[in-house]
């Protein structure tokens, strides 16, 4: 049984590693120096995250929390599809923080209440961290939202395009079933992904963002066009449906983008994988 | 004097290896100190997740309680039962905080994790004043935030509410 509340544990570090990976490729490259300290620090917390995770979890299947972290094949990772895409423009990079960040909330929230006080209070303290993710992603998610017209419909677009796979962090993670009848998780990945869509479009309401959420795909009702200026969806719109949806990810099933980043990140753990520091 | 209470003396001597003004006990981050025959037993609260100082830390600790008389074996835990939170800074961590040139968190009490956020006012640890405004609620480690003085024209950090 131990094996499987290992293995949740273990899926929930490696979204936290692998968007905190994706967070620290920022280092030195932001467009501007506060946002290289502040998404360098969310890495670090991410990473963090992943490693308090992973060490809780190698008591159980008795390997260490770096042979986790970096000592697994591509298909044995269990995150979701979207914490792997790469950064792309500023527009994706704050539209995945601020939804990725907004699930995780409601991910611990129930987490805090696991029948596993280790689960439980790792979740309660790891809460209080996010919440300056939260109110950093908020910042600069309102600030593109109230700015230029171009910018807006950037943010649009990338809002759109990430959340066409954000399905998958509500991908329910194996024997779950049997993680719920013990207590162990709290609410069931499906119910919290609902509990998602509906504050996330609440949040996009209260933005003054029209993207329409629809389960399976997402519309944009303004587009921009290549001007920047923003377009009526009676006379054009974006549907964006891609195969997958993000999903796959928890069964280890990813995309050529996290084959790129896991030879990177692992690249210097097999030089010398029982190597100390 | 008790070894318990040598070990804690002991414990005044260990810093933050980020913030070397103020020792571990100041910072609220000791929650128990165990002695039983000789085994002492530490139980430290990690400020922050993620913090890379925590593991040097530990092993400070371990060292610091080792060597105290009357201890023959040292063993340190970690534990987020409770969290830490910023209200476990005692008053003399915080004047050593400011005095260090980090405004202290402004929390008295245990804060609510809905309420965690940026302070209305941060004072600047330099002059005092309340006329500061906020640059980067992320600074050069994940526990600070970054403030600008428009009273003495310095920039400053604030050790955040968690």
């Amino acid at each position: 049984m131990s094996d499987i509340l290992a293995a949740i544990l273990i899926a929930l570090a490696d979204d936290e590693l692998i968007i905190g990976h994706r967070h620290s490729e920022w280092t030195g490259f932001a467009p501007h120096m506060e946002e290289d300290v502040a998404f360098s620090s969310i890495a670090q917390d991410e990473i963090g995250h992943a490693s308090a995770y992973y060490s809780l979890a190698s008591t159980m299947v008795g390997q260490t929390p770096d042979q986790l972290a970096f000592g697994r094949e591509p298909g044995e990772y269990h995150n979701a599809v979207l914490c792997e895409r790469p950064n792309g423009d500023w527009a994706y990079t704050l539209a995945r923080h601020w939804l990725y960040d907004n699930a995780d909330a409601l991910r611990l929230e129930a987490l805090e209440r696991s029948s596993r006080p280790e689960l439980a209070l790792l979740a309660a303290k790891i809460r209080r961290e996010e919440r300056w993710h939260s109110l950093h992603a908020e910042l600069w998610v309102k600030r593109v939202a109230e700015g230029s017209v171009e910018g807006r419909g950037k943010l649009l677009h990338a809002l759109a395009e990430a959340f066409a796979e954000v399905r998958g962090l509500f991908e329910p993670f194996d024997n779950e079933e049997r993680a719920i009848a013990q207590g162990w998780l709290t609410v069931p990945s499906p119910v919290l992904g609902a509990r998602f869509v509906e504050t996330t479009t609440a949040a996009l309401d209260d933005l003054g963002l029209p993207v329409e959420i629809e389960p399976g795909a997402i519309t944009t009702e303004l587009i921009a066009s290549s001007s920047g200026d923003l377009i009526a969806t009676d006379e054009e719109s974006a549907s964006i449906t891609p195969a997958g949806g993000g999903l796959g990810g928890r069964y280890g099933r990813h995309s050529d983008d996290f084959k790129a980043l896991w030879a990177a990140m692992t690249a210097t753990y097999k030089i010398e994988p029982e190597a100390t520091w | 004097m008790t070894t318990e209470r040598a070990i804690w003396d002991a414990l005044e001597k260990v810093k933050d290896p980020e913030i070397p003004a103020v020792s571990v006990v100041e910072m609220g981050m000791i929650k128990e100190v165990d002695v039983r025959g000789g085994r002492a037993r530490v139980v430290i609260l990690p400020t922050f997740t993620g913090c890379p100082a925590i593991a040097v830390i530990e092993q400070d600790v371990r060292e610091a309680v080792g060597s105290v008389t009357g201890v023959e074996g040292a063993e340190v835990e970690m534990s987020y039962d409770p969290p830490w939170t910023a209200d476990r800074i005692t008053p003399k961590g915080r004047r050593e905080l400011k005095a260090f040139g980090l405004a202290p968190p402004t929390g008295n009490g245990p804060v609510l994790v809905t309420s965690i956020g940026l302070p209305k006012t941060a004072l600047c640890p330099f002059c005092g004043s309340s006329d500061t405004r906020n640059e980067n609620p992320f600074g050069p480690t994940p526990c600070r935030a970054l403030y600008y003085c428009s009273s003495c024209r310095n920039p400053f950090e604030q050790f955040k509410d968690v």
